[in-house]
């Protein structure tokens, strides 16, 4: 069965004017602009099988979302080939719009002042979906996204992460087989990120979507993905699951601790140290880094010897990770 | 195509909705540039005649002006200026439907709101003041509503293209401000057409201006009478039409290209 | 009284850093102010190819009308717009709180927080319009009539600025006004013409109902010599009269939102 994403060498680069500073510089710039290239993505090869949830994963301005944008037909590539569903996704045309769904983190498509409703009928009209399908869609999605009587407030009076469900009725109305999500999660609360994720597998489940995301949120990709992306600086660093890369790049833990009032002297950056590699020490916070499979077991000992208000056990910053996969040459596709 | 303009058009009048009393003070402004423009033309003309124009002549043209300037105006330069440099045309451009026909059907919204109430104040005013009534011409009337049509199309194109510059400029609201400013004369905004030095008032035949707003305005009053002149006038206004149609199309695919060049 | 002034300079701070990164702003903000000036003087030329004076007055006399009406325009473009503008947003999205809980008088600080510096050249332009018109006239105006003029156009700044507080007071009433301003700009147009120009009916509006054509016509008149001393003076208690109206409006419009947020 045929990918229905093949991306093969995939690159993007933009042309920055630049421009000196200070007035001359400004009348420069006029008469004979300068160019810089901007190497976005670069060489970016991969393919996605339907039903997959794919995540790219990377830090801000990786090349992630100028990745997703090309695969959803708003910027050509400089070179290399993209298709999907069978379809070149720059001159595909309404045809290939129908078959995604893209939404956007930071901007919405749901009209401000009115319900989310207007804006699902809206869509409706667009897509030219039967009446039937309409509702039975939208029960279900509403049922799955748990959003009752929000429907009739205006969208300027829901909270970000009704406002993000809301979206992501709007967008999957026309059950487009393929998903393009650009930071989902951002700017969330837990409870909202944790809702999405559980959707999105939900509706993968039921309806057979290939789901693709961006995001700088390791939590969207171990909730989510079986399978991750990670670009950094245009390039394709890493390209399978994510227990194996985790297991192999990011082998410690950071165990973040607070310590309580009470005993001062008794907590020192000394003392701690006898546990694990010292982060960071600034009373009453710590953060602590030791060997992955020790971090349970480290934390129960630390529990019991130190007066603690608060622990928890996290991964490393993404950042680190990548760092780490940089730094140690992970090469492409593994 | 027809239930997607109903829905687009019915999603553009709940939101204007929401914005009535903005909508209020927006016609506040449309009728009192045409207003002034009157009280000064009424005291030039005193009892007798500028130009062939006495002061009935200009009561009916300036209230002609405000409900065919009402009826033809569009403003899609601030939106699209907007949609490109906010990022709000990414979503629209994935959606398997043009850009231009939300735009057009929130001009068409938003006229049918606010031209029936120039309409109604039009014929309240006419109730109590003879100076400003039409004779009754349907079949004048028919022609002009033909007129004002191809003036509103034309206006829109103007307005959309210019807007469209702003994938290369962020100074596309400023040359559409540049097109109102001299549109305020060649257009008839500021006086009949017949008032302008000669030479300044045949620019305006030759070039789109009298197209978009003065000719529909003479052919409800009824200063353009006899067939060769109407169709000579709409003629002009078909031929224009084309013109920023073209204009358009190009602005909109190179723009495209450049937008997927460098995205938004 | 001081720290009001301490707070605002603060602000002007932050604000002249920020605009003077936007030099390019500067010259299109000019070229607008000169476009729009062209724009009015060749209209003014267009009613007087037709006739030779418009209430009495006759072209150049009008031009400094049109320098002041240029001038007043700078002050509102520059100083009051830039922070009122922002109220009517304000109020819809509860962001006014933040406003309010600074320790300052509300209406001195929304009114003058933000500068539009570049527009002030607009005034500068609007003077130098006036004074070119005056030497075309071939009238030098006396001290006297600088003076009374001086006055004049403070009184008419005033009164602006307290029909712009009834404005700002009325955001509060009708919350969903994205445009505020648009309503002062529509009527703010028949102050370009003196207040003789304009026949019965709407010399009655612009006279008494909305006395917008005096803030232009009684400078202007005292730049070209033609006002009565008395009447500079009766400005400014008119002047006086409105600036203690409008914030008495403003008191009541802000005791009404206070108590209605909660």
């Amino acid at each position: 069965m045929p990918s229905i994403v093949t991306a093969e060498r995939l690159s993007k680069t933009f042309q920055v004017k630049v421009r000196d500073p200070g007035l001359r510089g400004a009348v420069r710039a006029l008469f004979r602009p300068r160019y810089r290239d901007v190497h976005a993505v670069r060489d970016v090869t991969f393919r996605i099988e339907p039903g997959e949830i794919v995540a790219f994963l990377g830090p801000n301005g990786a090349g992630k979302t100028t990745t997703l944008k090309m695969l959803a037909g708003l910027l050509y590539p400089t070179s290399g080939r993209v298709e999907v569903a069978r379809f070149v996704p720059w001159t595909g045309g309404p045809p290939f719009k129908r078959h995604i769904a893209l939404v956007l983190g930071n901007r919405q498509q749901l009209v401000w002042d009115l319900p989310p409703e207007e804006t699902f009928l809206l869509n409706r009209a667009i897509y030219d979906i039967p009446e039937a399908d309409y509702r039975e869609r939208l029960a279900e999605l509403v049922a799955l996204l748990e959003l009752g009587d929000v429907l009739t407030k205006p969208v300027r009076q829901l909270s970000l992460g009704e406002r993000m469900k809301c979206e992501l009725v709007a967008s999957l109305l026309h059950r487009p087989p393929l998903l393009f999500l650009d930071e989902p999660t951002l700017g969330l609360d837990v409870t909202a990120q944790d809702a999405i994720r559980r959707f999105l597998i939900e509706y993968r489940e039921r309806h057979g979507a290939t789901v693709l995301l961006t995001s700088h949120y390791m939590q969207d990709v171990t909730a989510l993905a079986s399978r991750v992306l990670m670009i950094n600086r245009g390039r394709l660093l890493y390209d399978g699951a994510l227990e194996v890369l985790v297991a192999r790049i990011a082998r410690t833990k950071r165990i973040e601790l607070v310590f309580g009032g009470g005993d001062g002297n008794r907590v020192t950056a000394e003392a701690l140290a006898a546990f694990g590699e010292v982060k960071t020490f600034r009373f009453p916070n710590a953060v602590l880094e030791v060997r992955r499979e020790e971090a349970p077991a480290t934390s129960a000992r630390i529990l019991a010897a130190f007066p603690v208000a608060d622990l928890s056990i996290e991964d490393p910053p993404i950042e680190e990770v990548i760092r780490l996969a940089f730094a140690r040459g992970v090469e492409e596709g593994e | 195509m027809i239930t997607r303009y109903a829905a687009l058009i019915r999603n553009a009048w709940l939101v204007d909705l929401q914005y009535r009393a903005s909508i209020v003070l927006w016609l506040l402004w449309g009728v009192t540039e045409p207003a002034i423009a009157l009280g000064i033309w009424w005291a030039i003309a005193g009892d007798g005649s500028v130009a062939g124009y006495a002061r009935d002549d200009f009561a009916r043209y300036f209230f002609a002006v405000m409900l065919i300037n009402q009826l033809t105006i569009a403003w899609d330069s601030w939106y699209l200026d907007r949609w490109i440099r906010e990022g709000d045309l990414n979503y629209r451009l994935a959606r398997p439907l043009h850009p231009a026909h939300e735009a057009v059907a929130e001009n068409i919204a938003y006229k049918a709101r606010t031209a029936s109430v120039i309409l109604v104040v039009w014929l309240l005013v006419a109730a109590a003041w003879p100076a400003v009534r039409l004779p009754f011409d349907p079949g004048r009337w028919a022609i002009t509503a033909v007129a004002v049509l191809l003036a509103a199309a034309m206006r829109f194109f103007i307005s959309f293209t210019t807007g469209l510059l702003a994938f290369w400029t962020t100074r596309a609201t400023a040359i559409m401000e540049l097109h109102a400013g001299v549109s305020l004369f060649l257009a008839g905004r500021i006086a009949p057409l017949a008032l302008l030095p000669p030479a300044v008032a045949s620019v305006a035949g030759v070039l789109w201006f009298r197209s978009m707003l003065a000719f529909p305005v003479d052919l409800l009053t009824g200063a353009v009478h006899g067939p060769d002149a109407v169709l000579r006038g709409l003629g002009g206004q078909i031929a224009w039409l084309g013109v920023w149609i073209v204009a358009y199309r190009i602005a909109w695919t190179r723009g495209i290209r450049k937008y997927g060049a460098v995205g938004g | 009284m001081r720290r009001v002034i301490h707070v605002l300079g603060a602000f002007w701070r932050l604000n002249v850093a920020e605009e003077l990164q936007y030099r390019a702003n500067f010259v299109a903000s000019v070229l607008g102010t000169l476009f729009s000036m062209a724009t009015a003087l060749l209209t003014l030329s267009l009613f007087f190819h037709h006739t030779t004076n418009l209430g009495g007055w006759d072209y150049w006399e009008i031009v400094v009308l049109l320098g002041v009406f240029n001038a007043l325009t700078g002050v509102i473009e520059a100083v009051l717009r830039p922070g009122i503008g922002q109220l009517a947003g304000e109020v819809r999205s509860g962001e006014l709180d933040l406003v309010l809980v600074k320790p300052v008088d509300a209406q001195g600080f929304v009114s003058f927080r933000r500068l539009d510096l570049w527009r002030l050249s607009d005034v500068v332009l609007g003077l130098a319009l006036a004074g070119y018109a005056l030497t075309r006239l071939g009238r030098i105006p006396s001290v006297a009539q600088l003076a009374a003029f001086a006055l004049a156009l403070a009184a008419a700044a005033v009164v602006v600025y307290a029909i712009w507080v009834v404005l700002m007071s009325l955001a509060f009433w009708f919350v969903s006004v994205e445009n505020i301003a648009v309503l002062f700009d529509a009527v703010y147009e028949g102050a370009r013409y003196p207040v003789s120009a304009y026949p019965g009916a709407l010399r009655f509006l612009f006279v008494y109902l909305i006395p917008i054509a005096w803030t232009t016509t009684i400078p202007a008149s005292a730049l070209t010599g033609r006002l009565r001393p008395e009447i500079a003076l009766a400005a400014a208690l008119v002047a006086g009269l409105a600036f203690a109206l409008a914030r008495a409006l403003w008191r009541a419009a802000l005791k009404r939102y206070s108590g209605a947020s909660g």
